[in-house]
């Protein structure tokens, strides 16, 4: 039996990231990781309800769900999304170390009857898998490697940025060249292309809304990524995931180009190599760039 | 010495015996230069070659040692014979590690090379040291300042007696009046105690330190061990003999009423950092208008440090000075706003610790030059980040960081004769390549470099000089551009251009406390050095230990004066005839003299126009069907030699066709050398030196641009002679030079090659 | 709060230098007390990947802060390019969180009634975001998007949701678009007593 975790799956579990919920869901028991769902959670508020809530009200929304963590029990909480991490850990972190803040949230959370003091430690989901799980449990899950895929491992902005190099995010890797996702890409028996752009920008929450200032940012992404000649691009970021694959139509409409490069989360590549089903636990078919191409390299 | 007997010893070892034929080179030290005794030897350094030496010695086979090894450079120690005269020829340096083996040109350079220690030997004789009257060991301290007291203490401690004279009637100087000092000890992040008044008490309650304050030095004369002072106090003066004169009089704040446009006079609330500093010491920062504590102050950087129209020079603690009052206002009053403009921030080191701390603090620093700042407080920024002006308002206060002023001059003394202001504008004049000359000629139409910042060109230093020096070069110790005392900064900073007489502190560069505190134990043991030195007649840096000096040969001086105005230590007086007297603890040995006379009456024992002229002659000049072209080299021995040293260390392979002869200085070089070496059939002379000008590496700091001087003239004398004029160059290499000290040679060589044969060969 | 800002309302500021401003951001701004320490080396800007679709990049635009020109810190777009990509936060040697101080300039801007802050792209975005978040706890991507589209009008509306037609099509299919009621959390009365708390707390603290 694995170690149980409080998990914070975050609003795009339910919508346009629901492959990585369900294929994260699908390999954890292999992993050794036991998810319990947070109760009753709410928004993060991302990168976005800072400017028109404010910086506490912001805070506020990791708080009630750190509140409600609180009396689940588990020490740890774990989320698999980029921006529901940066938050909740931020928030939780402010809360446990910054002079007055803890009053003020509690204050806050006193409106709902609740509070909460800062104990708990909030994770994210790759962290978890290096720190607590390992590469070896990964490879030993393996029975059909991805031998011969070519994968371009995209870690993105907020996984690693700014807390995979503090004590508080597990310090398990570099912001400049994070090494993780090309070990977890290793590790299934797919080849790492090298990929500068690894931590590049995908223009985040802006190319949501107005794509026009961020398409150049995402061509550069997948010109990089067809210049490896990468299969397929991985990644750990829900909203990197949907960016980089909604938006290749607007670019290549854009730029004259003629790209068609499937974008996966890493959880989806374990879950084929874990020799578990194409779609109802990999969820190839959740990817509208088709990303068959995993499922034929896959040697049974 | 007038019974020689010169023994040659060719080394074999290091491969010289593998690259040369040894046997040839005995015949030319036995058959052609009459050496009584040749021997060779495998590795003459071992305690076999050394013995085999020392039993000649012994046995009374010789009386002097011409070791044909290594450079004169290495393996001193174990080439030492109790006192036995020891001229040593460099086969492998300068010979077989910069020239190919077995060849008819390496052979023929080698045997040379022996050739001129034989010639060296013959001229050679051991000095004697001149030690003669009784030698003080007192150490006069000139100034009480943080800069002085450290010195003084330092001195003390050593076991030195010391005089401490400070015009002020107490000690301390400026630092005495800072609330607080800049950290020096870890973490460096907050202003500390000014611990000055414990160091004035040691000062005072030291038995080996005589205190005289509210007094100035008004003469000095003598020399190293044997210096006398006037020292002037109430109207009286007492006479003191020291060895030794450290000059710690310090700085001075840049005179704020020439800062008007910085709105100086325009408001009494734009004050200099002197001024906030005397407020923080006398219960807080006031505005001078109203008395009320200032909520938002600005504080101006480089007020007049670093233009041109000013001080051209960073003042080096400003920045410091200015974090540190921003810090003591914006903690003494939550409330305050302080605001650090500035052009570049210099916070080296562990000042960057407290420039942090600072921002830290709140502390806003703003980036850009100060245009202006007017009657109402409007400070007018030039934001060199944001490109364009910004005017700052509502200050309650503005403070003017001013620079510092040495104190190479006593402004409040009146200056000295018409002559002496002359002789120090031609002194700080960068183009003036011998002051003293310029002294004597009256220095007019010399003009610096392009662009080169003098702001002194038409205003001489103000007031009467330090210690009013009885030289034959003036009462002041020679200064740079700028105003601060001369020095060679990188090798020798503590030294000025008077033997004996050492600056530190602010008067030699801008400084801080702690680093006034450390340049006075350097300059203090630099004067210990000195009457030790001067003791037991020996010279000081660069050539320390050397006890030759220069003897004149007053039977033919024609009293021309060249070597008292050219001297550039100032060691040579005149007496009323124009005679020439050498103050030997003053002087450096460099030989500068020695080049300058005319007659070639002045020499050293071991080093003199006879000596070299006979080297040169000594060489083999092929004739001029052979196309073997001779080039002569005369090498600084400081930085040249060494760099050809290394050159052959380095294997870079050059031409061997130059006969190299190490010389103490550029400056000693005679001009009958190079005469010698044309009419002798080289074809080429060069010669190789330090940098001059005014960032100078020259170690006998003028010697190298006097050289020049001489040099510029020595084209018509080639011309004369129906010669080209590029057959005689000058280079200036430095030690490092070792790879482009090669590629000179061969290029001078090559041109040289260019040329017909010197049509003097064999005349 | 200790710096007033005087003149916080726009038009109103006689100066166009504001001394006190700094001091205020330094105060008031979230990590503006780290601004202080900014050397000007420029790491923030040359690692911004939306600098050049800015007005200033944070160097400059810390520089103006010090030099007290708050209008044109406050009118800048630099706040609403910033992706919150974090590489300024963990490449600044001196430590200054610079995403930070931005997102919450921003917010200030917005709060002080600079009507460039108000109708920028990213206003209106968060506008329909905090929307959804306090009607249903959550964000429904369907329903805060056309929200967001609203709030250029019907037309502007239409116009871009016809535009990402393809791409929602494509999303109902793969099943990351539900059709149905949108998903909400049971706690929301709790939620919003929570931030309407939380705002008033700010506002008590900030003036703003």
């Amino acid at each position: 039996m694995g170690k149980k975790y409080t998990y914070y799956p975050g609003c795009s579990s339910e919508s346009s990231g629901s492959h990585l919920d369900v294929s994260l869901r699908a390999v954890a028991p292999k992993l050794g990781i036991e998810l319990e769902d947070l109760n009753d959670w709410n928004c993060c508020g991302a990168s976005v309800a800072h400017v028109e809530a404010g910086a506490l009200p912001a805070s506020a929304l990791s708080a009630r769900n750190l509140a409600n963590a609180r009396a689940q029990g588990n020490q740890d909480v774990l989320t698999a999304c980029a921006a529901c991490y940066l938050k909740t850990h931020h928030t939780n972190e402010k809360i446990r170390d910054k002079p007055g803040f803890k009053e003020k949230i509690n204050e806050a959370l006193g409106a709902a009857g609740q509070s909460y003091d800062g104990d708990l430690h909030v994770r994210h989901a790759c962290e978890v898998i290096v720190n607590d799980v390992g590469l070896d449990k990964i490879k030993e899950q393996v029975t059909n490697p991805l031998e011969g895929l070519k994968v371009a491992g995209y870690v993105g902005c907020q996984t690693v940025r700014p807390f995979a190099g503090t004590e508080g995010g597990g310090d398990y890797d570099t912001y400049e060249d994070p090494e993780f996702l090309d070990d977890f890409i290793r590790s299934t028996g797919a080849e790492a292309v090298e990929f500068d752009s690894k931590t590049a920008c995908c223009g985040g929450a802006i190319a949501l809304m107005s794509p026009d200032r961020t398409l150049g940012l995402i061509k550069k992404i997948l010109d990089e990524a067809k210049e490896k000649e990468a299969d397929c691009i991985a990644t750990p970021c829900p909203l990197c995931q949907q960016n980089v694959e909604m938006y290749q139509a607007a670019v290549n409409k854009e730029y004259g180009t003629d790209f068609q490069i499937p974008v996966v989360f890493y959880s989806q590549l374990m879950a084929v190599a874990f020799g578990m089903d194409v779609n109802k636990d990999a969820c190839l078919d959740r990817n509208f760039i088709s990303a068959d191409v995993i499922a034929q390299k896959a040697r049974k | 010495m007038s019974d020689r007997k010169a023994g040659v010893y060719l080394c074999k070892g290091c491969g010289i015996g593998d690259a040369v034929d040894m046997d040839a080179i005995e015949q030319v030290a036995v058959s052609e230069m009459k050496a009584p005794l040749c021997r060779q030897h495998d590795a003459l350094c071992s305690d076999e070659g050394l013995k085999v030496i020392q039993d000649d010695i012994d046995g009374g086979e010789i009386n002097q040692a011409i070791i044909a090894a290594c450079s004169h450079r290495v393996m001193t120690d174990r080439f030492q014979f109790n006192g036995t005269q020891v001229v040593r020829a460099n086969l492998r340096e300068q010979v077989i590690w910069c020239h190919p083996a077995n060849d008819e040109d390496t052979q023929m350079l080698a045997a040379d090379q022996v050739r001129m220690g034989i010639a060296q030997a013959a001229k050679f004789d051991t000095p004697q040291p001149w030690t003669e009257g009784d030698f003080n060991r007192r150490i006069m301290v000139v100034g009480g300042g943080v800069t002085g007291l450290s010195a003084a203490r330092e001195a003390s401690l050593t076991g030195h007696e010391v005089l401490l004279i400070e015009r002020a009637d107490s000690l301390g100087g400026w630092a005495a009046k800072w609330s607080r000092r800049l950290p020096h000890r870890p973490p460096y992040r907050d202003p500390q105690d000014n611990d000055l008044g414990a160091l004035v008490s040691e000062v005072e309650g030291d038995s080996k330190i005589t205190v005289m304050t509210g007094a100035l030095v008004t003469r000095t004369e003598g020399m190293p061990g044997k210096f006398t002072v006037e020292i002037t106090r109430g109207g009286a003066a007492v006479l003191e003999t020291v060895g030794a004169i450290v000059v710690a009089t310090g700085w001075r704040p840049y005179d704020a009423n020439k800062l008007g446009h910085l709105g100086y006079g325009a408001s009494p609330d734009v004050v200099t950092g002197v001024e906030l500093e005397e407020m923080l010491a006398n219960g807080g920062i006031r505005r001078k208008s109203d008395g009320q504590a200032p909520k938002t102050v600005a504080f101006v950087q480089c007020a007049g440090s670093r233009d041109p129209e000013h001080l051209p020079y960073c003042s080096s603690v400003c920045c410091g000075v200015s974090i540190k009052q921003a810090l003591l206002l914006v903690r003494s009053d939550p409330d305050a706003m302080a605001y650090i403009v500035f052009d570049e921030l210099r916070t080296p080191g562990t000042a960057e610790e407290f420039y942090r701390q600072a921002q830290e603090a709140g502390v806003v620093f703003i980036k850009g030059k100060v245009k202006s700042v007017g009657a109402d407080l409007t400070v007018t920024v030039d934001d060199a980040l944001l490109g364009e002006e910004v005017p700052m308002t509502g200050l309650d206060m503005v403070v003017l960081a001013t620079g510092m002023v040495p104190n190479s001059t006593n402004p409040d003394a009146e200056a000295e004769a018409d002559e002496f202001q002359e002789q120090l504008k031609a002194d700080i004049n960068p183009a003036v390549p011998i002051p003293s000359a310029g002294f004597a000629n009256g220095g007019e139409g010399e003009e610096p470099q392009e662009g080169f910042p003098w702001p002194w060109k038409d205003k001489t230093p103000t007031g009467g000089s330090i210690l009013n020096l009885q030289y034959r070069q003036g009462p002041h110790i020679p200064m740079l551009a700028d105003g601060f005392s001369d020095s060679h900064y990188i090798c020798f900073p503590y030294e000025t251009r008077r033997t004996g007489i050492y600056t530190c502190g602010p008067v030699r560069r801008p400084m801080g406390m702690a680093e006034s505190a450390d340049d006075a134990a350097g300059a203090v043991l630099k004067a210990i050095q000195a009457i030790g030195n001067a003791a037991e007649g020996a010279a000081v840096h660069p050539r320390a230990g050397d006890l030759s000096f220069p003897k004149i040969g007053y039977d033919i001086c024609t009293k021309c004066r060249r070597c008292t105005v050219e001297c550039p230590f100032g060691a040579i007086d005149e007496e009323e005839d124009g005679k020439p007297v050498v103050n030997i603890t003053r002087c450096r040995r460099c030989g500068t003299c020695m080049g300058a006379c005319p007659v070639r009456t002045i020499g050293f024992d071991n080093y003199n126009v006879q000596m070299i002229s006979d080297m040169i002659s000594a060489v083999e000049i092929p004739d001029e069907f052979a196309e073997k072209p001779r080039i002569l080299i005369l090498a600084c021995e400081n930085d040249a030699y060494p760099a050809l040293d290394m050159a052959g260390i380095n294997r870079h392979q050059y031409s061997a066709y130059v006969r190299t002869i190490p010389v103490r200085c550029l400056g000693s070089v005679s001009m009958l050398w190079v005469s010698t070496a044309i009419e002798r059939g080289y074809d080429g002379a060069m010669l190789l030196g330090c940098k001059s000008g005014d960032d100078y590496q020259c170690h006998f700091v003028k010697g190298s641009a006097i050289a020049k001087e001489r040099m510029s003239k020595v084209g018509e004398t080639l011309k004369s002679m129906m010669l080209e004029e590029d057959r005689v160059i000058s280079e200036e290499v430095s030690i490092a030079d070792s790879a482009r000290v090669a590629d000179l040679i061969d290029r001078f060589a090559g041109k040289i090659g260019e040329l017909d044969a010197n049509p003097f060969k064999g005349f | 709060m200790t710096a007033n800002m005087a003149a916080t309302i726009p038009g109103q500021s006689a100066r166009k230098y504001d001394l006190g401003f700094a001091r205020w951001v330094y105060e008031n701004i979230e990590g503006g007390d780290k601004l202080s320490m900014c050397m000007q080396c420029g790491v923030c800007s040359g690692s911004c990947p939306l600098g050049t679709e800015m007005d200033y990049g944070p160097r400059k635009l810390f520089m103006m802060v010090r030099a007290g020109m708050k209008d044109a810190v406050l009118k800048a777009n630099t706040m609403y390019n910033c992706t919150s990509c974090y590489s300024c936060v963990v490449r600044c040697p001196r430590g200054v969180p610079v995403q930070y101080i931005l997102q919450d300039l921003g917010r200030a801007a917005a709060r002080m009634g600079y009507q460039e802050a108000k109708t920028t792209d990213n206003a209106r975005f968060a506008k329909a975001f905090i929307w959804s978040t306090r009607k249903f706890g959550r964000t429904d991507e369907r329903l805060f998007t056309f929200k967001y589209y609203l709030s250029f009008g019907l037309g502007e509306a239409i116009k871009k949701a016809m535009a990402n037609m393809s791409i929602a099509i494509k999303l109902v299919k793969t099943k990351r678009m539900h059709l149905g009621m949108p998903h909400r959390i049971k706690g929301t009365k709790d939620l919003n007593a929570i931030l309407a708390k939380a705002a008033e707390i700010e506002k008590r603290e900030q003036g703003i």
